[in-house]
């Protein structure tokens, strides 16, 4: 880890130009649960940090109106136990309090947690040419691809990169079509979270739509009726503090014992939150039973590609999104 | 005095523990000290070419940059890392510009804070020729078998009555690579005070570390004294010196300052030991109504090229049942990586989890209830040497817990048990065993007539609650009140420390308390010229206007004479069993696991465990049964959890951090219930206490791995069980 200057703006425009002064090696750090760990590691070396925790306004959660509103700055934890989250849109809440500890939802925020960085081993310990990687250092090789591949994405990846995507939040909020809400250099603007994440492709190190020196300054979420019967259903190597072996973020609007809406979206299998449209056409217009959910589960991952040991969760996946059906349509009836 | 069964009492040194005043060997206070950082190697094989510092020494606050150079004249000895007591074994980094293995330390950067040492080591620049070739594990082609061949056990014609056998599972089960990360982690904080070195180190054996690092350093053995005040978890990781001890104390000496150096836990993965995988051949036999015929168990067990970690799988599997024929030997195949070493239930956790595998594999071969299988192959003499063991009450530890487990619900079809949510469920059961050993130990009492009692001996506390067990025999014999006690041990200063490992401590330390107390007693007896007396010593003692008794006390384990004492003063290994000249002597233990599977997932709950206990005497219910469950937690993560991965392209564990190497959690465990047998051993020892650290994890991954077996008939024949397995 190495020195760097600090300052802590108290407005969003304060923290933008702060950003913009300080120039290439700048970074934004709020609840710090992602930039230290990768400072320690020397993944991030940045010369400058802009504290963006204390950042007037920034903690809002609005449910009353057309939209739900998160400021950037909410503390994971926040959302998690808000009463009215948990009621209405119970994928929210789960994909919040599934992710993490309690020590570091209470820090994490949740506009910080949107730009959480892959898991994979040789881009996380790998600093220093002990391993080459493509994302961290652009141009030196995948050691994954070849190697210790069984956390590695089976959808979305490239000859460049398999790395997963991490989170758990941003793939419930694929699901139900946030917007994100960034302040830059040039002012305001609103982006659809379908587009806020980019395929690895032969670039894995542009992860963000975002340009430099753009800050996350809300995340937006329209009201759906299908937000009661949802879930964030997330497969692990143990039953907390771990990534996604494989999620499924489900929200569904039943009618008559049909799926008339479906939100699918999968968590630990790819490369960036992934939209299912394809589970949701197979769920759309059917019953929910096990074997429509099961048919759903497989249409997602209909173009999975795997690696050398990582097949397993191409199954996994599919049935991970066919328990998640369930257990939403459960919710429901209820 | 007779022996009385101890009551539950919270450990005395709990309130301390939890406020943090109990203060580790980092933890210290030392003025004027220089924090080190390490620069781990980025290659596993090869030579240093040049190491460049210039940038390193211009970060604010570095003010040395120390490479081999340095430590050039540092003697590697059979008390180096790796060496395990052998000569010509062992190696210590730093002192040549080789690299044996990734991650051994290059470099050391000294600094006035720790954050100005850490930059400055992140900024030193190593060049290498690094070797065309090397071999990260066993599997792969460059691996070399050594040519020795360990712990060879038989009795009988196994080979000829395998074969002849109505009855026979053939099997190979495979243990991966797996790291302690104990809490604390290592350090050694190394000063001068009073013409003495003193060093602060968490280890399980003090007298072991002054000594040696004297012979390593050429100091006099007299002039080191080394205190670990607590050990944050031991468990066999810090039996010895460590990598990075010679190197801080070398470093103080030349500097003329004290030195700390706390090793980040990423560099743990690669400097400290840790378990090794290992490969395991297992063929039982057994005839049409269950007895066993024959036992042949042949393994293989990773090394380092240079190292004396000797495989001793075969030593307790033969003496768990009645095996009338049985053939076992151990081998070592050598690679390009560091030492391994003991971890907790070294070889006995690997090798019960295959044999206990494979025995319920025998069982289902059979058609016979497992539980039955064992129990028609009870044993009160060890089939290698004939000897009669002094204690085993395994049978009543089976029958127990199979009540405790309500094993009679259980079905030998595997997938027949359902839970109402659809989960499968499986039960399994596994046995365990563990030598009993003794190590000889000096003890000085003092009872003051205000009640104020102080005692000084050898041994080290781990978290195991040696404090306890020590305080449990002044309290039974003395009548002392707890809160006035004084226990110091780990430090040799106050007297010769033993290793604290392989389950001896107890038994080891509770005969030389008692021992203490009793002399004691016997002399404030004839102080006050009764024949006894009742209630508290020191309120006797008052009544003789002595402000205080003393006694010194050597002990020395059955078996042994006074060279022992020689030995132990001289930080040589001294320890007994499992032979004795009259018997052979174990801790027992019988575990029984309720496992649930999902079916869509192949996820595993340990949602139920029942382990029964055989340690001898039990000194305290409390830390007896926390080290059981511990050893049941542990065993559930070496099951379902934990796995070093080793990407052989770069010799390099890829998940060194416990974000990544996974190890249970707390939502992970369910209910563990332990019982304990409670009948002393007073054949082995005075205070009749057998060990319970280790054997509380023997068998348990076994039991586990069974009970997979019944929820949803699958094999596992390796660790850990995840879901990819089961799906």
């Amino acid at each position: 880890m190495r020195a760097f200057s600090y300052s802590r703006p108290r407005t969003p425009e304060a923290a933008v130009a702060a950003f913009t002064d300080a120039g290439a090696g700048a970074r934004y750090i709020a609840g710090g649960t992602t930039l230290f760990d990768l400072m320690k590691l020397n993944v991030e070396q940045p010369n400058h940090l802009v504290d963006v925790s204390e950042l007037h306004g920034t903690d809002l959660i609005e449910t009353s109106g057309d939209v739900l509103r998160f400021g950037a700055g909410a503390r994971m934890a926040d959302i998690a136990d808000d009463e009215t989250i948990k009621r209405e849109y119970p994928l929210l809440a789960e994909s919040l309090w599934r992710a993490a500890s309690q020590q570091l939802r209470n820090m994490a925020s949740v506009g910080g947690n949107l730009l959480q960085r892959t898991r994979c081993p040789y881009f996380r310990n790998g600093a220093g040419g002990v391993y080459p990687c493509n994302k961290r250092d652009p141009g030196t090789g995948c050691a994954a691809i070849d190697g210790l591949d069984r956390g590695q994405a089976v959808l979305g990846t490239s000859d460049a990169c398999t790395a997963v995507s991490p989170g758990d939040w941003p793939v419930a909020l694929t699901a139900l079509d946030a917007d994100i809400v960034v302040l830059g250099p040039q002012g305001n603007r609103t982006i659809p979270i379908a587009d806020f994440y980019l395929l690895p492709q032969d670039t894995p190190d542009r992860e963000f739509s975002l340009e430099p020196g753009e800050l996350v300054i809300e995340i937006r979420v329209p009201k759906t009726a299908a937000g009661r019967a949802s879930t964030y259903h997330k497969v692990r190597d143990r039953e907390s503090y771990a990534f996604a072996l494989a999620a499924a973020a489900v929200a569904l609007r039943i009618e008559g014992g049909q799926v008339r809406q479906a939100h699918i979206a999968l968590g630990g299998v790819a490369t960036k939150p992934w939209r299912s449209r394809e589970a949701e056409a197979a769920l759309r217009g059917r019953a929910p039973t096990r074997e429509n959910a099961l048919a759903a589960g497989r249409a997602a991952l209909a173009g999975a590609k795997a690696g050398r040991h990582n097949g397993f969760k191409i199954h996994l996946a599919a049935n991970t999104i066919a328990d998640a059906i369930s257990i939403a349509a459960e919710r429901s009836a209820s | 005095m007779t022996l009385s069964s101890n009551p539950d009492r919270p450990r005395v040194d709990a309130r301390q523990k939890v406020l943090g005043e109990a203060l580790f060997a980092a933890d210290q206070r030392v003025d004027n000290l220089l924090h080190a950082m390490t620069v781990p190697a980025s290659i596993a094989k090869g030579q240093i070419r040049t190491i460049d510092a210039a940038a390193a020494l211009e970060v604010p606050g570095v003010v040395r940059v120390m490479t081999f150079d340095d430590f050039a004249d540092i003697q590697t000895t059979p008390a180096s890392r790796g060496a395990y007591g052998q000569p010509g074994k062992g190696y210590q980094p730093m002192t040549g510009p080789d690299i044996v293995h990734r991650g051994e330390p290059v470099a050391l950067v000294l600094a006035e804070t720790l954050e100005a040492a850490i930059e400055g080591a992140e900024s030193v620049s190593v060049e290498y020729d690094e070797a065309v070739e090397f071999t990260a594990l066993m599997e792969q082609d460059g691996a070399e078998e050594a040519s020795e061949v360990f712990t060879r056990l038989g009795h009988g014609d196994a080979e000829g009555a395998f074969a002849g056998a109505a009855h026979k599972v053939d099997v190979t089960y495979w243990h991966p690579q797996q790291h302690h990360n104990p809490i604390e982690l290592i350090s050694t904080t190394a000063l001068f005070s009073e013409g003495k070195l003193r060093i602060f180190e968490g280890t399980q054996w003090s007298s072991a570390l002054a000594g040696g690092l004297a012979g390593m350093i050429g100091l006099e053995p007299q002039s080191v004294r080394a205190s670990s005040p607590y050990v944050g978890g031991g468990f066999g990781q810090k039996n010895g010196i460590q990598e990075q001890s010679a190197l801080v104390v070398r470093a103080a000496t030349i500097m003329g300052r004290p030195v700390k150096l706390v090793m980040p836990r990423g560099q743990l993965f690669h400097t400290a030991s840790y378990r090794p995988r290992s490969l395991h051949h297992v063929r039982l036999a057994a005839d049409t109504d269950g007895k066993l015929a024959a036992g042949l168990y042949r393994t293989e067990q990773q090394n380092s090229r240079y190292d004396g970690y000797n495989p001793l799988f075969g030593e307790t599997p033969p003496r768990m049942y009645g095996y009338p024929n049985w053939a076992g030997e151990d081998r070592v195949i050598r690679v390009d990586t560091q030492t391994p070493g003991h971890q907790r239930a070294p070889h006995e956790h690997p090798s019960s989890y295959a044999t206990e595998c494979a025995l319920d594999e025998l069982a289902h071969e059979l058609g016979m209830d497992p539980v039955e299988l064992r129990l028609a192959n009870d044993t009160d003499t060890d089939p290698i040497t004939g000897k009669p063991y002094s204690s085993r009450h395994l049978a009543e530890c089976l029958r127990r817990g199979a009540r405790m487990i309500d094993w009679g619900r259980r079905r030998q079809e595997p997938g027949t048990l359902r839970a109402e949510n659809g989960h499968r469920i499986g039960l399994g059961v596994a046995c365990g065993n563990y030598k009993a050993s003794m190590s000889p130990a000096i003890a000085t009492l003092r009872l003051q007539a205000n009640g104020v009692c102080r005692i000084s001996l050898s041994g080290h506390e781990m978290g195991q609650g040696l404090r306890s067990v020590i305080a449990a025999e002044l309290i039974e014999v003395l009548g002392v009140d707890p809160a006035k006690l004084d226990i110091r041990i780990g430090d040799t200063g106050l007297a010769p420390q033993m290793l604290t490992a392989g389950s001896w401590g107890t038994a080891s330390v509770a005969p030389a308390a008692r021992a203490a107390a009793l002399k004691l007693r016997a002399n404030l007896v004839e102080l006050i010229g009764r024949d006894d007396f009742e209630g508290p010593a020191h309120v006797q003692l008052a009544k003789t206007r002595r402000p205080m008794l003393k006694v010194e006390i050597d002990t020395v384990p059955l078996g042994e004479g006074p060279q022992a004492i020689d030995n132990l003063r001289r930080g040589l290994p001294v320890t007994t069993g499992p032979e004795y000249a009259d018997f052979m002597a174990f801790s027992w233990i019988a575990h029984f696991a309720e496992v649930h599977v999902e079916p869509s997932t192949g996820r595993v709950r340990t949602r139920r465990f029942a382990s029964v206990i055989d340690c001898g005497r039990v000194m305290n219910r409390r830390t007896t049964e926390s080290q059981v469950k511990g050893g049941v937690v542990w065993a559930i993560g070496a099951t379902l959890r934990e796995i070093g991965e080793t990407d052989p392209r770069y010799g390099r564990v890829l998940n060194n951090d416990l974000a990544e190497y996974l190890v249970p959690v707390n939502a992970d465990i369910d209910w563990i219930d332990v019982d304990v047998i409670d009948e002393p051993d007073t054949r082995l020892n005075l205070s009749g206490v057998k060990g319970a650290g280790e054997v509380a994890m023997v068998g348990a991954a076994a039991a586990i791995a069974n009970a997979v077996f019944n929820a949803t008939g699958k094999r596992i024949r390796h660790l850990p069980i995840r879901i990819e397995d089961l799906l």
